[in-house]
């Protein structure tokens, strides 16, 4: 590390408003013909075993169901690994129901440079009008084991609220993660 | 054994999530403090993508969008910058998108219910991988000022939307170029919720007339700074990558 240089200020975040589909999702509003396909669709382009969805919604104060917001998912692949080419999902909540969907691959056990062992989870952003900066927090599983997670745990010391990270399972590969901007079951956000 | 972290978020440059004077906030902003940790593996890495999925007229907004060869109504503006990190690097092959309102300000959106008209021959979305130096450049049209429900109906200043992805998860940025000289810039509560004035004269994109003539384009020029990671060095350990 060279410490003798200067440290520049991050650029400062502005909400994405509420028309972010025309530059992050234009074909899913019927802007055709410029990008080929939007980005993210697929995390994981080719495989088609073992994938598991997980669904949910993203309300706000008045526990509404969101439409307008944008989600970004990054993981490892089964086996932990990231890889810049896959793991990528972007994705919104469908207009009627106002449930996202991700189907993807169960993400790996993940090794810090430390050593220590990550349970499996699930990166996820949150951008939408009305968050002047993007909200990140992370999806856990409920069929893993949580103990020796160096963020649950941290997160447990704290008492806050660690089910709000934890996705439910409703069968063997589906799952409902739901996420409340406010309110007494407010999500955990992280300052990654 | 080399690790990376990225360098911690300084929150005194960024806006107010909380934030009352932008009323859309308000049933949206989470109330609780977030939770930092140190960045792991999942923050450090990210996704990357291919100069092959950008087409040839991505980042010309000018024709990417245009019908029999129209153009779109309005003055046809460069916007050009460099991506660096905090530690002044460039950052090359970063997927840079934007996304605008057209010159009369309008989006082509079916959430845009305001009767302002829209151009057949102009989206107002955009991308591009920065350059091996980091460079990066847009051409586009001026977009017009708009007005939104605030408290009463206020008008936002011009602005380019930008969301910018680096080499890392976290560092990911969504923001908002403004156009020097705009008066609306100090009146506008999205800039506001920004404290700091250097924080805010970042979103600026500065005026560059060496064009002008040449090349009979007004440009702007936007500088977009990403976090920096630090490399620091544990003791191997004998379950190490
Ligand atoms: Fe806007």
């Amino acid at each position: 590390m060279d410490n003798s240089k200067e440290i520049f200020q991050e650029t400062s975040f502005q909400t994405a408003g509420p028309f972010l589909h025309i530059g992050c999702m234009p074909n899913s509003i019927g802007i055709k013909g410029i990008y080929s396909h939007d980005i993210g669709i697929r995390p994981f382009e080719g495989t088609n075993d073992n994938l598991i969805t997980i669904q949910g919604s993203v309300y706000d104060g008045n526990e509404e169901a969101l439409d307008d917001v944008l989600l970004e998912t990054w993981q490892s692949d089964k086996d932990g690994k990231y890889s810049s080419d896959r793991g990528f999902a972007r994705f919104a909540p469908d207009k009627i129901t106002k449930q996202f969907k991700l189907t993807t691959v169960k993400p790996g056990l993940v090794k810090n440079f430390d050593g220590s062992i990550q349970s499996p989870h699930i990166l996820l952003s949150l951008s939408s009008r009305g968050l002047n900066m993007t909200l990140n927090t992370r999806i856990y599983f409920e069929d893993d084991d949580l103990t020796n997670d160096p963020l649950m745990a941290l997160i447990r010391k704290r008492k806050n609220n660690i089910d709000s990270l934890i996705a439910k399972k409703i069968n063997k590969t589906n799952y409902i993660f739901n996420i409340f901007l406010q309110g007494k079951n407010e999500t955990v956000f992280l300052d990654i | 054994m080399k690790t990376k972290s990225l360098l911690k978020r300084n929150y005194n440059h960024q806006p107010l999530v909380d934030y009352p004077d932008y009323k859309s906030s308000l049933l949206r902003a989470p109330k609780q403090e977030k939770i930092f940790f140190p960045s792991t593996s999942s923050e450090i890495s990210g996704p990357v993508f291919n100069r092959d999925i950008i087409g040839k007229n991505d980042n010309d907004l000018t024709v990417n969008f245009s019908k029999n060869n129209k153009s779109p109504i309005g003055h046809k503006i460069l916007v050009y910058g460099t991506l660096k990190d905090q530690y002044s690097n460039p950052i090359e092959g970063a997927l840079i998108e934007i996304w605008q309102a057209n010159a009369a300000g309008k989006y082509l959106h079916p959430n845009d219910k305001t009767l302002t008209p829209i151009d057949p021959n102009f989206a107002g979305c955009g991308r591009c991988i920065t350059q091996s130096d980091g460079t990066y450049d847009f051409f586009t049209i001026q977009p017009g000022p708009y007005p939104y429900p605030n408290r009463g109906v206020e008008w936002r200043p011009m602005h380019i939307h930008f969301s910018v992805f680096g080499k890392s998860f976290g560092q990911r940025l969504i923001t908002q170029m403004y156009f020097e000289g705009d008066p609306l810039i100090k009146l506008c509560p999205m800039v506001n919720s920004i404290p700091d004035q250097k924080g805010i004269n970042g979103l600026i994109g500065k005026l560059d007339t060496s064009k002008a003539s040449s090349q009979n384009i007004l440009a702007y020029k936007f500088d977009i700074i990403l976090r920096g990671s630090n490399q620091t060095y544990f003791e191997n350990r004998k379950e190490g990558l």
